[in-house]
């Protein structure tokens, strides 16, 4: 390996008259907990398809681990685990035959290809489920086998695109320790997500993508250093007037009086508050409780992706309608009436 | 780990490939009332009806009885059909279903991936080809004479090449087909015309100049004088021109199929 994990220089991926990337740019340092947060349609399932070869880029350069995409692909494929969202699964064999086959593509000879098949299903917890049909899985053991498959070639770089998606609280706990797990043994992880908790309190760091446009890279705890926390204060009497307070701050964005409460908007709240304290008590006014709710990486994501919708082209926005949870147009029906493999030739 | 698995590995074959032909071999062998019987009882039919009900009125053909006269074009009939049909519905429903993903995201290179469809997909045909022959030799033997192989190194080129042919036209079938209908018309509008006018039923010398100057244009004549050629040691056709066009043809489908992988037509956004 050489290089970071991901190395992408302004990617651009238009279909027709949409542009679904418009000039991403990332790098995500190896050993790293990457988490890739956006709205639907933001790009992010294109951006990981491109990393694959299940899309093709329009522009830009990406490089797995040093490997271009297009130019090395073999070894750029080599190094990642991707579970996706859709469960794109071979239906004609039993699921320890499926990993067997997928590790078999990745040269893992057959003997030592049984023996991981068997220990990812027991790392997922779907081994007594071995010789089933994907078809006949519960939706939970379905996300469970993807991540299975994604695990049985023992990836450097491990792809998680919305792994929560529909599981229960108990899954996704589990799935939780699991990758904490496999990234403190060094496997790199990038994990999209429409859950802000789960990138809070698994990833190092995260970009927000909207529109097909990288909007900020940082760590969680930097993003949310850059929203405005919120101080209430009770006070033993009510104030006639909103008192005069910390004057001068310009991380102070208002202070507002309600009643025998005072609410103060700012910045690092927490550095904010002793000063506040020292000032209301200069001013004569007793404090009964005083109370920092710190703002959310879920209300930054949100004032984020917002701002871009606000700013965005036309073009930009048109780039919404491809959206990965949302089939781009009416799919053919099979002779079968689905997608089942009961159609076979 | 089994024996095949051994053997493979010991000849060095790269294990991505080895896998994938695999589980392609094993997709259809594992489903004989899909793969193996249908062309079992169509085989028994037609040997009955053209064969032993009309063939005696038929009378003899280049010498030979009507029923062993159609024996090869029988045999090329099933071969091709499964071997397209193999390799079109493998790729087509892989996409559908979006399974294929599995492959197109491994290390495997583009041709290897190619010719794992190609080489799995003629073995269908060979299979049943195969079959329909000893089919042949039970019920023509039981029945008429026994069926000689005058030309067995030829039997088994033309075998080789008319199944890998007609693998890697189902290749681009199953990268083309965008609904289970486009298959079905392909077989339909396609494969059947060039089977039912390529000489399988009667003999280029029965058609006026003109039709037999057309038929000329048609691979099926070349396939079925080339396998004919295998059993009886008689063709229409010269057998190394046949098997010339044929490997030509053969040759530049398979280039095309490469080509198509590596540029992702039908495969990828």
């Amino acid at each position: 390996m050489s290089g970071p994990a991901l190395e992408i220089r302004e990617l651009k991926k238009e279909y027709e008259d949409v542009t679904a990337l418009d000039g991403v740019s990332l790098t995500v340092p190896e050993g790293s907990f990457f988490g890739l947060l956006g709205p639907n349609g933001a790009g992010k399932t294109t951006f990981i398809n491109i990393l694959v070869g299940l899309v093709r880029k329009s522009g830009g350069t990406a490089r797995v681990f040093g490997h271009d995409v297009e130019a090395d692909y073999q070894e750029a494929r080599n190094a990642i685990g991707l579970a996706p969202q859709e469960f794109n699964v071979d239906r004609f064999f039993p699921i320890r035959e499926v990993l067997e086959h997928k590790a078999g593509y990745h040269g893992i000879p057959a003997h030592e290809a049984r023996q991981r098949a068997d220990e990812v299903l027991k790392q997922v917890g779907i081994y007594d489920k071995r010789d089933t049909r994907f078809d006949w899985l519960s939706g939970g053991m379905k996300r469970r086998f993807l991540l299975a498959r994604a695990l049985i070639t023992d990836p450097d770089l491990l792809i998680l695109d919305e792994p929560s998606a529909g599981v229960d609280v108990q899954l996704r706990r589990d799935l939780w320790d699991l990758v904490t797990e496999l990234n403190e043994q060094g496997t790199t992880i990038l994990l999209t997500t429409h859950y802000i908790e789960e990138a809070e309190r698994l990833c190092d760091e995260v970009a927000i993508l909207d529109s097909g446009s990288v909007r900020a890279v940082a760590t969680p705890e930097e993003l949310k250093g850059r929203g405005a926390d919120r101080i209430v204060v009770e006070l033993r009497s009510t104030p006639t007037e909103v008192p005069a307070l910390l004057a001068g701050d310009d991380r102070v964005e208002s202070v507002d009086l309600n009643g025998h409460k005072l609410e103060v908007t700012a910045r690092e709240g927490g550095l904010v508050a002793p000063e506040l304290v020292r000032e209301l008590d200069r001013a004569g006014l007793e404090i009964v409780d005083l109370e920092i709710a710190r703002t959310s990486l879920e209300e930054i994501f949100v004032e984020m992706t917002r701002t871009a919708e606000r700013d965005a082209t036309p073009d930009e926005r048109a780039s919404d309608a491809v959206d990965e949870d949302e089939p781009a147009e009416e799919q053919p029906v099979a002779p079968d009436g689905g997608r089942s493999e009961a159609v076979d030739r | 780990m089994s024996v095949v698995d051994r053997m493979a590995a010991s000849a060095g074959v790269p294990t991505g490939f080895y896998t994938l032909v695999k589980r392609e071999i094993l997709r259809y062998v594992r489903r004989p009332r899909n793969t193996f019987v249908p062309p079992f009882i169509t085989n028994v039919l037609y040997f009955s009806v053209f064969g032993v009900v009309l063939g005696d009125r038929v009378g003899e053909i280049i010498g030979v009885p009507y029923i062993l006269f159609i024996l090869p074009g029988l045999v090329v009939l099933g071969a091709v059909s499964n071997a397209f049909e193999n390799a079109s519905f493998s790729i087509f429903h892989g996409r559908w279903n979006e399974y294929i993903d599995e492959t197109l995201t491994s290390p495997l290179s583009y041709a290897g991936m190619v010719w794992a469809y190609l080489l799995s997909s003629a073995l269908r045909g060979v299979l049943v080809g195969t079959l329909i022959s000893v089919l042949g030799v039970v019920i023509i033997g039981g029945l008429y004479q026994s069926v000689p192989v005058a030309q067995p190194l030829f039997l088994v080129a033309f075998m080789l090449v008319i199944t890998l042919l007609f693998a890697s036209l189902g290749i681009v079938g199953g990268l083309v087909a965008e609904d289970f209908d486009d298959l079905t018309m392909m077989n339909q509008f396609l494969l059947r015309p060039l089977v039912f006018f390529g000489a399988v039923f009667y003999s280029l010398g029965d058609l006026p100049p003109l039709l037999r100057d057309i038929s000329l244009l048609n691979p099926m004549v070349y396939m079925v004088n080339g396998v004919r050629y295998g059993f009886l040691g008689v063709a229409e056709v010269d057998p190394l021109t046949s098997l010339a066009v044929l490997s030509g043809g053969a040759a530049v489908v398979v280039g095309l199929d490469i080509a198509l992988f590596k540029r992702g037509y039908g495969l990828t956004d």
